[in-house]
């Protein structure tokens, strides 16, 4: 019974300190809905694949979100157009290669500045490679969720429609959106005639960034508290004692920290005084690897990542996340 | 036709939906306004981000009562921005999962973690995991002054039993029975939070009783006043509490020791 309460304190703890965070995400994402014009993006992105992933992988500088707030920015910038490479890019790097993270994991690791250094260059590394390997997908229906896939295709609909409006009277229930521009109720008008919200008039903007604001926190909060719920179980029924155990060896020890990384649904803003806690029994290789791996993969951020892509690709994009924190991990080891 | 009522079915749901967004909003806005007011908030994250939560809760609140004016007022624009999101799991179900969890928050509090979860998590028998190099080393302090972390930290700073036999020591936490120690001994213990109750860890100091700590059930939080002494417990020479008086006091209201403040 004490074990049921104390998943339950663990449970709330996870999402009280995540809500700040998962706000600041959700309010950066309906910002961009409603004042990014993504022609403005897309300009500015590099057509070299490589570059756009590493370009990617820095956009976290700009939109500082840890990993419960970028998933809603990734989402909304693939909407707004931003090819995957980058996207994916942003995805895993963001939550560790921006200023805030940064700032924390100096203030925790001041006596040994080096975990800071190559936390930022290893994130940066592993987002830049897994980008660029997904970029070489050009349909990317293939990646998505179906739900979003779809959404994104009405959205490029709505802007060939805008530029060559159909004449011919359509048939179908309308409904009176503003004097002299019905909208058709099926779902798939509905969709593009709410695709664009750029070139919503200044008044509504503030409406559609609370709506999208109120919908995001509904939707991500739902996970958040699914996620937060398994995270928390696993934290009291599978023993912390049993993972350290393993923390004696170069090898094992690395792999234990990219374990509890992922076990530990912290966020990446905080995480680095958590890993704090093992600085003395662990390698700073293996606290690197946790601190690299664990805003990449977590279960929280798993439960979000549903909502962008489909399960196969979740499960290659991390799978590959964690082979690479491995293998960098295992190569400071040997060098450092 | 079938898509016209599907449709206005819709609508309809539209208006249950915002009323559940409006009670989602207001509800996790006053759940973080009474961690904070009433001060269980200490019970889940460092007093640190305190501010950040209490702003959290006034945006969600605010949001909350924007949509209720809203929904009071019957506006229908927003009903046409619902089917512009997706989701993963339908609205209405994200809907019930978030009320249901700000449900049990309201219903059951926050508690200190127990010495189960303490067990579980490996209690740090006088040594302190937090610093590759100590943060805090108060050889000035008087030993009586200190508290139980503060032992624990001076003992990590200079692990030599020895040098402390005979202190007085004056500290509180709460008891665990360690299967490492004999049954006249006890673990005194709290447990040290850098961010938040997920990576709270135990530490404590073992107190070596005249009878059986049968007496003292796990998690009763005691005041232990008595010098310490180096022993041979567990295989391995240690310090040890020896009781001159031991008193059982409520839980108190800031149970974790927090690091980084």
């Amino acid at each position: 019974m004490s074990q049921l309460q104390d998943a339950f304190s663990l449970f709330l703890s996870l999402l009280v300190e995540a809500l700040p965070f998962l706000l600041i995400g959700v309010i950066l994402s309906s910002a961009l809905l409603v004042l990014v014009k993504e022609e403005n993006i897309i300009k500015r992105l590099p057509s070299n694949p490589i570059a756009g992933a590493l370009m990617g992988s820095c956009i976290g500088f700009l939109l500082p979100v840890c990993e419960c707030g970028n998933v809603p920015v990734a989402r909304r910038l693939l909407m707004k157009g931003v090819p995957p490479a980058v996207t994916i890019g942003f995805l895993l790097a963001a939550p560790t290669v921006n200023p805030i993270v940064i700032w924390s994991t100096w203030t925790a690791f001041k006596d040994q500045p080096e975990i800071v250094v190559f936390r930022v260059l290893f994130s940066l590394l592993i987002a830049t490679i897994i980008a660029s390997i997904f970029s070489t997908q050009k349909e990317i229906a293939v990646l998505l969720n179906p739900l979003l896939s779809k959404r994104i295709k009405y959205a490029q609909y709505s802007a060939k429609k805008d530029h060559q409006t159909n004449s011919f009277l359509q048939s179908g229930t309308f409904l009176i959106n503003k004097p002299g521009q019905p909208i058709r109720l099926d779902s798939s008008s509905v969709l593009a005639a709410t695709a664009l919200p750029v070139t919503l008039p200044p008044e509504r903007r503030w409406e559609t960034f609370q709506e999208n604001l109120t919908q995001e926190l509904r939707e991500l909060g739902g996970m958040l508290v699914l996620g937060s719920a398994i995270a928390a179980c696993l934290q009291i029924f599978v023993p912390r004692d049993l993972i350290l155990h393993l923390g004696s060896g170069t090898l094992t020890s690395i792999l234990s920290m990219m374990v509890l990384g992922s076990i530990v649904s912290i966020c990446s803003t905080v995480d680095a005084f958590f890993a704090l806690s093992f600085a003395s029994t662990f390698t700073s290789s293996s606290l690197i690897a946790f601190l690299v791996l664990g805003p990449m993969v977590d279960f929280k951020s798993i439960s979000l990542l549903l909502s962008v892509f489909k399960p196969r690709m979740i499960f290659y994009l991390l799978g590959l996340a964690a082979q690479l924190t491995f293998v960098l991990a295992i190569c400071h080891s040997y060098f450092f | 036709m079938t898509s016209f009522k599907l449709n206005l079915e819709k609508l309809k749901n539209n208006g249950l939906q915002k009323g559940l967004d409006t009670l989602s909003l207001i509800t996790l806005g006053s759940l973080l306004i009474k961690y904070t007011v009433t001060g269980q908030l200490k019970l889940l994250i460092n007093p640190n981000y305190t501010a950040l939560v209490w702003i959290t809760s006034m945006i969600l609140f605010v949001l909350g009562c924007l949509k209720g004016i809203e929904f009071l007022q019957g506006k229908k624009t927003a009903s046409l921005q619902e089917s512009q999101h997706l989701t993963l799991i339908p609205p209405l179900l994200s809907s019930i999962i978030l009320l249901t969890a700000i449900g049990l928050g309201f219903l059951i509090s926050p508690q200190v973690l127990s010495s189960q979860t303490a067990l579980s998590r490996g209690v740090t028998e006088s040594s302190l995991m937090t610093r590759t190099q100590p943060e805090l080393f108060r050889t000035f302090s008087k030993p009586e002054n200190r508290s139980l972390l503060d032992w624990v930290r001076t003992l990590n700073a200079y692990p030599e039993p020895d040098a402390y036999k005979g202190q007085v020591a004056k500290i509180s936490g709460f008891v665990i029975h360690s299967p490492q120690l004999p049954d006249n001994y006890l673990l005194l213990s709290r447990f040290v939070i850098t961010c938040c109750a997920v990576d709270a860890y135990p530490v404590g100091i073992p107190v070596h009783l005249n009878g059986t700590n049968k007496s003292y059930p796990s998690d009763t939080w005691l005041e232990v006043e008595g010098q310490m002494q180096p022993e041979q417990v567990d295989n391995k020479r240690q310090l040890v509490l020896v009781p001159k008086s031991l008193k059982i006091i409520p839980t108190p209201s800031d149970p974790y020791n927090f690091s980084g403040n």
